[in-house]
């Protein structure tokens, strides 16, 4: 393989981990607070990535054409519409069903993602093709060699950075992050302490569902294109990273998505070169089988969360 | 005695159908340490949930300061002036000393008040400065309970609820710890204590209750309650 071919692989495996981390934070986050899987994660951010392209149409017909004011706009507003989604999940749906079965909440999540992604193929304008995702980071590129470096590409892999950084500094340094962290580890205690539990819940929720809209528009700005059922698969890969890592543990979480993306990239180059003829569409199926392999290995995940210290 | 400062007015509470409480009545001197005294499944800790609103008292009505808490939610039940030392001490085990401390004061958004009322309490509990950066679950039993006293009175609370302090703690740590309630008290800090341990509870408190079954069937002075046939029969009998 040459080189440019190779580094080709590595960039796009780090692009693809940086939204697994993405998504899988979220799951993380959710889990942690609350003890739940919200399983309607990856449609949200199929949602987060629909509402950033009709704010993209919407401001085209409003004659507003800077690239830049675009993209900051259609961040801002899917961010914060997917916020509100999630907290209003919470509230509504997670929330009320906290005294039931886990299995009850995993259940009407996962329905939940059946309506939205429904309600996006049958109510979004011809909502079952794909759709053209526009093309708004500039398209200048460096060679060194047979190495090319992407501007579009690398503005998103520090924009995917700065948010997990960001959400890192919420939880360990913020008075915020101090409250969601004493929710995860004990949320009657913290109750005792005067923290808000519902308001921490809703904007933990919000804050996981932000991120997937982030994901979302990562995913359209790099593949320029989008369709009603993208959240499927990232939200189940979103979620084995976040397992294979060790739910609950964010750190985890962010390397479980790098981790998965890894294992696709090695599916997709060493299945051909060992198989000759076998197809690079098989990494899924490699990268999933591997985690299959692994949970049975290590069930608790990459960073084991102890379960005496969750009372 | 002073006004009353805490009045808990026949409360029935309890989980499912079942009342554990029945027509608890109590009151509660500003200033005086109060205890509650009662073996296992008498209803102790289930009062002090009933209290911070974490178990919703089905009748009756819990008077603080003037206001009723039957209904709030626990995070504004804290924010009237009341904290709580938890049974079993509870620390946030993979938070360190500090921020569990820092966890005590949550609703006080002044960060000199908060900052002087670690070093007072660093001033209590020496071995707390020394491991201030060490996360909560690491450390010894003795050393979790000092960090939930002290987190108890970060939040500078007028009434402090302490569920069972004694409960798992070597005899000499049950001593320092009840050292320590007392001086608590006398920072101005109106106490309400729940405990099993008779004898080094009256010797602390000014007034009591014996609890047993849900229902109050003693109340008095620390002295009385010494003397006092009931309290034995609650024990012993």
């Amino acid at each position: 393989m040459t080189l440019g071919l190779l580094s080709q692989y590595v960039f796009n495996g780090l692009m693809l981990g940086m939204i697994y981390a993405m998504v899988a934070v979220g799951f993380t986050l959710f889990f942690g607070v609350l003890d739940v899987i919200k399983f309607s994660h990856g449609d949200v951010l199929m949602v987060g990535a629909f509402t950033g392209l009709a704010t993209y149409l919407g401001l085209q017909a409003l004659g507003v054409d800077s690239p830049l004011v675009q993209l900051l706009v259609m961040t801002v507003v899917a961010a914060l519409a997917m916020g509100l989604l999630g907290a209003l999940i919470a509230k509504y749906l997670v929330l009320p069903l906290r005294l039931a079965p886990p299995l009850n909440t995993l259940l009407i999540t996962l329905m939940l993602g059946s309506v939205l992604r429904e309600a996006v193929r049958l109510f979004y304008p011809q909502g079952s093709n794909p759709k053209p995702f526009p093309r708004l980071l500039p398209a200048d590129f460096v060679s060194f060699g047979a190495f090319t470096l992407r501007a579009d590409s690398m503005i998103l892999l520090l924009a995917g950075l700065a948010a997990i950084v960001a959400v890192h500094l919420l939880i360990t340094r913020t008075k915020l992050g101090l409250a969601i962290r004493a929710v995860a580890q004990d949320a009657e205690t913290a109750r005792i302490m005067g923290i808000n539990f519902e308001f921490i819940v809703l904007l933990t929720f919000a804050i996981g569902s932000g991120m997937a809209a982030l994901g979302g528009l990562m995913n359209g700005l790099y593949y320029n294109e989008i369709n009603f059922g993208m959240g499927l698969l990232l939200g189940v890969i979103g979620f084995s990273a976040a397992v294979i890592g060790g739910l609950g543990n964010i750190y985890g979480a962010i390397l479980g998505g790098f981790l998965f993306s890894a294992l696709q990239s090695i599916g997709a180059v060493a299945l051909p070169a060992l198989f000759p003829g076998t197809s690079t569409a098989y990494k899924d199926v490699f990268a999933f089988a591997v985690v299959i392999i692994f949970m049975a290995w290590r069930p608790t995940g990459l960073i084991a969360e102890k379960k005496s210290e969750r009372v | 005695m002073s006004a009353t400062l805490l009045s808990v007015e026949n409360v029935y509470a309890g989980y499912d159908k079942a009342d554990v409480l029945q027509d608890v009545s109590l009151a509660v001197a500003a200033g005086s340490i109060t205890c509650i005294l009662g073996s296992n499944g008498s209803g102790k800790s289930t009062l002090i949930r009933a209290i911070l609103g974490l178990t919703k008292p089905r009748r009756g009505r819990v008077l603080f300061d003037g206001a009723d808490l039957v209904g709030m939610p626990t995070h504004r039940i804290v924010g009237t002036g009341i904290a709580c030392i938890p049974e079993g001490r509870k620390v946030f085990p993979k938070l360190s000393v500090l921020e569990n401390l820092q966890l005590g004061a949550y609703q006080e958004g002044d960060q000199g008040k908060i900052a002087r009322r670690i070093e007072q309490v660093f001033g209590i509990f020496p071995r707390l400065a020394e491991r201030s950066a060490q996360l909560a679950g690491t450390m010894s039993g003795g050393e979790q309970a000092m960090l939930s006293i002290g987190r108890g009175m970060m939040g500078e609370p007028k009434l402090l609820l302490i569920d069972e302090p004694s409960l798992g703690l070597s005899p000499r740590l049950v001593k320092e710890n009840f050292a320590v309630i007392r001086r608590i008290n006398e920072l101005g800090i109106t106490v309400l204590l729940v405990e099993q341990n008779v004898h080094q509870t009256l010797a602390i408190a000014h007034h009591g209750y014996v609890l047993s079954q849900g229902r109050v069937v003693a109340s008095g002075t620390a002295r009385e309650l010494a003397e006092n046939a009931e309290v034995r029969a609650a024990y012993f009998g």
